[in-house]
């Protein structure tokens, strides 16, 4: 996949995209394994699965599948469905056509954090305190409880590790059948987003505080980035594990965790200014693009090697709140607290 | 899409007040409204209700050094999923446990953006009991500290007291802060207009029904109990210097300071200067026009511990012209 944003045909025409209008606001979106769809999670407990392709009709919305809003979806690891959770406490795994079967049932507590490993079919959810873990043969097991509860999951590199933020730091857990005591990294305050860089070294987790915090696993040293002009929402490491691009900026910005590491360095910036600020951004799955959301409504892709970006979608006024790529890199999807789903095709 | 800011109430009192009561009939009573519940104790509601949300009361202390900045985490995440709903609120009701510290959920609305943005706090609702109240400031802090944030106090169970006893226990929620509104109540029965989307905790809006608000109290001094005081003055205040011995006195005392209210008379500005603050947070912004010819002061309330009346005093002539 190569996109050459100098061309400008990126200034004068946007990419084909198809917008389907629902009536609640769009919490997370992804799409299937294959590609061959995408899913919408929305506010009124409904997941809208629609043909990946630009050009095919949107089918007609399904009943809502959870009580309440619908908070967190993934790409299934093991199909070509998705799994999601919402705010009635459970965790479904939706076929491609819709149908949907129980893995999982917490009620009273909300679903918000979901995350898959790809090669193991491992799947994760913050549940309150604890962390729920459910293993491809859908045998589930509880880590925790943690200080406060969990607000970003993710997997290691190899899928034998868990890592949960919470107040007041993080907690390693090793899921594995070698049961190791779980790795405590403190750092105070409180922490509301976490991810595990794709070479394993690195975690970095969203901070109240307007920052960012990292820690260097191996070493177990840590560094802080703040200054935000908001709260960190969205975080995302390059699949190259080089860069960490994060929210709340105008710009694209881009952590250097190659080499030496961020310490001392400042983030890079680049491309051309946005409608208001970043509010979730979605490193390419591949390659060295990045795309961006605002709180306006517009939509972006950047290029960190040329340094360029390009705008995908207008500003309507209506903050996106969730952004995914097809595993091909491809396609995006987003979503808006409108109920707008949109889906662009980037291939020209 | 610009969206209106969906109240907040917050609903405090000691353990069998009758904040649970009061919850049950908001979610049961036919009054066309929909109000999301966040409660601590799942089963002690009667109603099984999609609207009521389960909280743990997650404190945790912000990143700067200060042990009286602590917010509620979990109800930063909590609005922010609610507001994920297709569902529009009426309003969203905050229930605290029986011993818990109102100051982190309060200080919750100063401090996050998003919760300021989507959300403002309405009131923070006591419930008393008027039968126990003198009994339970025997026991700890909590009792009392409910009282001293309240914007509105429910006095309870009056059914179940003397009128004497009642006059007592009145008198001495009147010490602690005599600028709640009071009603007295049977059962937690109470019109919920007189309780909810009332603006109670926003003095601005306050003042634009009540320009005499803070004349209501009178101030008592009652050296380590939670007292009020005030400070008033004719001459116009200097705004920089205010800001600057405000912000000093609440980083210095905010832990005693619960609550502060002010009303400010700047130089030369055609309006009024609204001020509030919860511990060592503050807010501030202008309010209503003073009018033609209407006597211009300002005038300071404290509700704290250890207020040193002298010194506040002091202070706030120094930022005077």
């Amino acid at each position: 996949m190569k996109l050459d944003l100098a061309n400008p045909a990126w200034r004068t025409t946007l990419p084909q995209t198809r917008s389907v209008a629902s009536d609640a606001p769009v919490s997370a979106c992804a799409f299937s394994r294959d590609g061959a769809t995408v899913a919408f999670a929305l506010g009124d407990g409904r997941v809208r699965v629609l043909s990946a392709e630009v050009k095919d009709a949107a089918t007609p919305a399904a009943e809502p599948l959870h009580k309440g809003a619908v908070l967190s979806l993934i790409a299934d690891p093991l199909g070509d469905g998705f799994v999601s959770g919402g705010d009635d406490g459970r965790v479904l795994r939706i076929a491609a056509d819709g149908s949907a079967s129980e893995m999982a049932n917490q009620k009273g507590k909300w679903i918000d954090r979901l995350a898959a490993h790809r090669s193991n079919g491992t799947i994760a959810a913050g549940a309150g305190k604890m962390a729920l873990v459910i293993d491809k043969a859908g045998e589930a097991r509880e880590f925790g409880p943690h200080q406060s509860t969990v607000t970003g999951i993710d997997f290691s590199k190899d899928g034998s590790r868990i890592a949960c933020s919470h107040y007041d730091g993080i907690t390693i857990w090793s899921i594995g059948q070698v049961i190791l005591p779980p790795r405590r990294f403190g750092w105070r305050g409180s922490h509301v987003a976490l991810k595990w860089s794709p070479d394993g070294k690195f975690i970095a987790t969203a901070t109240q505080e307007n920052g960012i915090h990292a820690w260097r696993i191996a070493q177990a040293s840590d560094m802080r980035m703040e200054g935000y002009p908001a709260k960190v929402k969205s975080l995302s490491w390059s699949a190259d594990a080089r860069w960490l691009y994060t929210s709340a900026q105008p710009v694209f910005t881009a952590w250097p965790f190659a080499g030496k590491g961020p310490e001392g360095r400042p983030p890079l910036q680049f491309g051309d200014e946005g409608a208001g600020l970043f509010t979730v951004v979605a490193a390419h799955p591949t390659a060295e693009y990045v795309a961006g959301g605002y709180d306006s409504g517009e939509l972006q892709i950047g290029d960190v090697k040329a340094r360029r970006s390009a705008v995908l979608r207008m500003s309507d006024g209506s903050p996106i709140g969730a952004l995914a790529w097809s595993a091909d890199g491809t396609r995006l999807a987003a979503g808006n607290d409108n109920g707008d789903m949109v889906l662009i095709d980037l291939r020209r | 899409m610009a969206q209106a800011q969906v109240p907040v109430t917050v609903l405090t009192g000691y353990l069998g007040a009758g904040k649970t009561t009061l919850l049950n009939r908001i979610l049961s009573e036919q009054h066309g409204k929909k109000y999301a519940v966040i409660v601590n104790e799942f089963g002690e509601l009667g109603v099984d209700n999609d609207l009521v949300v389960n909280a743990d009361e997650e404190v945790f202390e912000m990143n700067n050094g200060c042990i009286c900045c602590t917010v509620r985490g979990d109800l930063i995440r909590i609005i922010e999923g609610l507001m994920k709903r297709k569902e529009k609120f009426d309003g969203i009701l905050v229930e605290t446990t029986g011993l818990a510290d109102p100051g982190p959920v309060a200080q919750t609305f100063f401090t996050d953006d998003d919760v300021k943005a989507r959300t403002r706090l309405d009131a923070i609702v006591t419930v008393v009991d008027a039968k126990h109240f003198l009994g339970q400031l025997e026991q700890g802090d909590e009792a009392e500290e409910q009282v001293a944030f309240a914007d509105v106090i429910l006095l309870n169970k009056t059914d179940l007291v003397s009128a004497e006893d009642l006059a007592k226990v009145e008198a001495k929620i009147k010490s602690i802060n005599p600028y709640a509104r009071l009603h007295r109540t049977q059962k937690s029965r109470i019109e919920l207009d007189a309780i909810l989307d009332k603006g109670a905790f926003d003095l601005k809006r306050i003042l634009e029904f009540e320009p005499d608000f803070l004349e209501h109290g009178h101030d008592h001094d009652h050296g380590d109990d939670v007292a009020s005081l005030s400070v008033t003055s004719d001459r116009p205040v200097d705004p920089d210097k205010f800001q600057k011995w405000m912000g000093a006195l609440l980083q210095l005392r905010g832990a005693d300071i619960l609550r502060s209210k002010g009303i400010l008379q700047i130089d030369g500005a055609p309006k009024r200067y609204v001020y509030q603050g919860v511990h060592m947070m503050m807010d501030a912004d202008w309010g209503t026009p003073w009018k033609d010819g209407e006597k211009r002061s300002s005038k300071l309330v404290f509700i704290g511990r250890n207020l040193d009346a002298e010194n506040l005093k002091r202070g706030f002539e120094d930022c005077l012209k």
